[in-house]
C-alpha cells in the first residue's frame, strides 16, 4: 500500500501546481468530417467540464459521435473550432497525464501481461526494474496475481480488460478517458471490474470520464451523467447523481428507487423510438 | 479468440493429479491423428512410385522418356558415391541461402521503412510494381554480364527473385497495423520511432514470416535459373547437363535433391519463426 501513499502525495502536488483549474474544460467544440465531398457535422457545439476527482458518464444515442469526442479530447483529432483546456491550458498534440482506454483491450499479443502493463512506463523511459515493480503491483491490485507472465491469448476477456486497465492506471494519470471499456464483457465480469476500477479511481481521487451507451452503467458509476443529443452533438441534459460517493456494492446501488428514476429520465432524454 | 479466452488457465494445483492422465490420453489421440495422416501420405507416394516403376519396366521407350524410380535411385547412389550430389546441393544451397538472406533483408528493411512516410511510399509504389512485374529469367543474361559466371551472379539472381516479394509483404504488414493500437501508443506518449519499434515491427513479424516461407522457393528458383544460364556446378547445372544429354533419370535425381533442399530450408524457416514468435506457439 506504499504505492497508494506515493500516488496521493503526487496528486497533492499536481493539484497545487494546477491551482483551482478543473482538469478538463471543453468550450464550444465543433468537429465535422469530410464524407464524399460533403461536410458532415459530428459534434455541433459542445461544452462541458470535468472537475477534480469527479466521475462523469457521457451517454448518447448510438452514432452520436461519442468516440469522435473522445479522440478529439485526446488530441488524436483536431477540433474545427472551440477550446479544450487541460488544467487551464490548451495543449497541442497529446495531453500529459491522461489515460485512455477503449472497448478493445488493444493488448500487444507478443507481450506478456506484465510487458503490456509496462508499455507506457517504458515509453516514458522509466528504468526497467522500477517499471516492472510498479506494473507487478498494479496487476496484483487488479486481481491478476500470478498471471503477469501470461500472454494475452491465454487470458479470458475479463482478465485481458483488467490488464488493459492496469496498463492505463500504472501511468498514474490525473484524468481517465474510457470509451465503453466494459461493453464487451459479460455481466458478472463487468460488475466486478467496474467495482475494482471505481474503487481505485475514487481512492486516488482521479477524475474519470466514461463514455457509454449503457444507461444503468452510467448512473451506477458516476457523480454526474451528461446526455448528448443526436448528431450534430450537443449537451442535451446533465444530471447530478445523488446516490452517495461511496458505492461499495454496485449491485445494491442498482436496486435503489432513485437509481431507476435516473435511468428512466435519461432513457426519456435519449428519445429512442421503439418500433 | 473467444475459444482461447474460455481456456484461461486456472490455478488449482491439487487437481493436476487427476488432469495428468487425461492430458496423456489427449496427447495420444493427437499423435494417432498425425500418424494416420503420415501413413496415408506414404501410401499415396508408394502407390505412385509402384505405378511408375511397373509402367516403365516393360516398355523401354517409356523408360527412356520418363525414367523409373529404380533408375533414379541408382543415379542418386552414384551421385552420392562420386561426391557430386553433396557438392551440387551445397553450392545451390549456399547460393539460395545468400540470395534469400540478402533479398529478404533489403526487401524487409525497405518495406518496413516505407511505413514511415506516406509520401515516399506513394512515390515509390509504381516503381515497385514495375520492378516486380519483370520476369527474373529475362534479367539473367544481363546479370551474367555484370557479375560473371561464378557464385555472385547466382546470388544476385536469387536476391532479385526475393526482394520485391519481401518488400511487398513486409510493407503490407506494416500498414496493416490496427490504427486504434497506434492511437493508444500516441496517448501513451510514444514518438514515431517508438511506435515503429515497439508496435509496427513486431506486429509485422507474422506477415514477414509468411513472406519468408514464400521466398524460400523463389530464392531456390532464382539460383537454379542462374545455374541454367551459365555455370560449372550446382543442381541447376546438373539438371541442365543431364537434360541436354537425354539422361532423364539423372534429371529426376537432381530434382529429388532440389526438393529435399527446399523442404529442409522451409523447415528451418518454420523453426526460426516459432523461436522468434513464442506467443504464437500457445495459440
Amino acid at each position: 500500500m506504499t504505492g497508494g501513499m506515493g500516488q496521493t502525495a503526487e496528486r497533492t502536488t499536481a493539484a497545487a501546481a494546477h491551482g483551482a483549474e478543473p482538469p478538463l474544460v471543453v468550450e464550444h467544440v465543433a468537429k465535422s468530417y469530410d464524407f464524399n465531398g460533403e461536410i458532415v457535422p459530428v459534434i455541433g457545439d459542445l461544452s462541458l467540464t470535468l472537475k477534480e476527482g469527479e466521475i462523469v458518464s457521457i451517454v448518447g444515442p448510438s452514432g452520436c459521435g461519442k468516440t469522435t469526442l473522445l479522440n478529439t479530447l485526446c488530441g488524436l483529432l483536431a477540433p474545427d473550432s472551440g477550446h479544450i483546456r487541460w488544467h487551464g491550458r490548451e495543449v497541442s498534440g497529446q495531453p500529459q497525464n491522461v489515460g485512455y482506454m477503449l472497448q478493445k483491450d488493444l493488448l500487444l499479443p507478443w507481450r506478456t501481461a506484465l510487458g503490456n502493463t509496462m508499455l507506457g512506463l517504458e515509453i516514458r523511459g522509466v528504468a526497467t526494474a522500477e517499471a516492472e515493480d510498479r506494473s507487478r503491483a498494479m496487476l496484483d491490485q487488479l486481481g491478476l496475481h500470478g498471471f503477469a507472465d501470461h500472454y494475452p491469448s491465454t487470458l479470458s476477456g475479463g482478465m485481458r480488460q483488467r490488464v488493459a486497465l492496469a496498463r492505463t492506471l500504472v501511468n498514474e494519470p490525473d484524468v481517465l478517458l474510457l470509451d465503453e471499456p466494459f461493453a464487451s464483457l459479460d455481466f458478472q465480469s463487468k460488475l466486478l471490474i467496474e467495482n475494482d476500477t471505481m474503487g481505485l479511481v475514487r481512492r486516488s481521487r482521479r477524475s474519470l470520464m466514461l463514455i457509454t451507451h449503457d444507461i444503468e452503467e452510467a448512473v451506477s458509476l458516476a457523480d454526474r451523467v451528461i446526455v448528448l443529443s443526436k448528431r450534430p452533438t450537443r449537451v442535451k441534459a446533465a444530471y447530478d447523481i445523488a446516490l452517495g460517493s461511496e458505492r461499495p456494492d454496485l449491485m445494491a446501488v442498482r436496486e435503489s428507487r432513485d437509481f431507476s428514476q435516473y435511468v428512466r429520465r435519461i432513457w426519456a432524454d435519449l428519445d429512442v423510438v421503439l418500433q | 479468440m473467444t475459444v482461447e479466452a474460455d481456456m484461461a488457465p486456472v490455478h488449482e494445483p491439487d487437481r493436476t493429479s487427476q488432469i495428468a492422465p487425461l492430458l496423456a490420453k489427449r496427447r495420444w489421440s493427437r499423435l494417432r491423428a498425425t500418424l494416420a495422416v503420415l501413413v496415408t501420405q506414404l501410401a499415396i507416394l508408394a502407390a505412385f512410385l509402384l505405378f511408375w516403376e511397373s509402367a516403365t519396366a516393360s516398355n523401354r521407350a517409356l523408360a527412356f522418356m520418363f525414367g523409373s524410380p529404380s533408375a533414379i535411385a541408382n543415379f542418386l547412389i552414384q551421385m552420392v558415391r562420386d561426391g557430386s550430389l553433396w557438392r551440387d546441393t551445397s553450392i545451390t544451397g549456399l547460393e539460395t541461402l545468400l540470395g534469400f538472406f540478402v533479398g529478404n533483408l533489403i526487401g524487409t528493411l525497405i518495406g518496413l521503412s516505407l511505413w514511415y512516410s506516406r509520401f515516399v511510399s506513394r512515390v515509390v509504389e509504381p516503381f515497385v510494381i514495375a520492378l516486380g512485374s519483370i520476369p527474373i529469367i529475362a534479367l539473367a543474361p544481363i546479370i551474367i554480364i555484370w557479375f560473371g559466371t561464378g557464385l555472385i551472379s547466382k546470388v544476385a539472381m536469387s536476391t532479385l527473385s526475393v526482394v520485391i516479394v519481401a518488400l511487398v509483404t513486409s510493407y503490407k504488414g506494416a500498414v496493416g497495423v490496427d490504427p486504434d493500437q497506434i492511437n493508444l501508443m500516441r496517448t501513451l506518449g510514444a514518438s514515431k520511432f517508438q511506435i515503429f519499434r515497439k508496435l509496427v515491427v513486431p506486429a509485422s513479424l507474422a506477415d514477414i514470416f509468411a513472406g519468408l516461407k514464400l521466398t524460400v522457393g523463389f530464392a531456390l528458383i532464382g539460383a537454379i535459373v542462374g545455374e541454367f544460364m551459365s555455370s560449372s556446378d550446382g543442381l541447376g547445372h546438373a539438371i541442365f547437363k543431364a537434360g541436354s544429354l537425354y539422361v532423364i533419370p539423372k534429371v529426376f535425381a537432381a530434382l529429388v535433391a532440389t526438393i529435399a533442399l527446399a523442404l529442409v530450408l522451409t523447415f528451418l524457416v518454420g523453426k526460426i519463426e516459432r523461436l522468434l514468435m513464442p506467443w504464437r506457439r500457445q495459440l
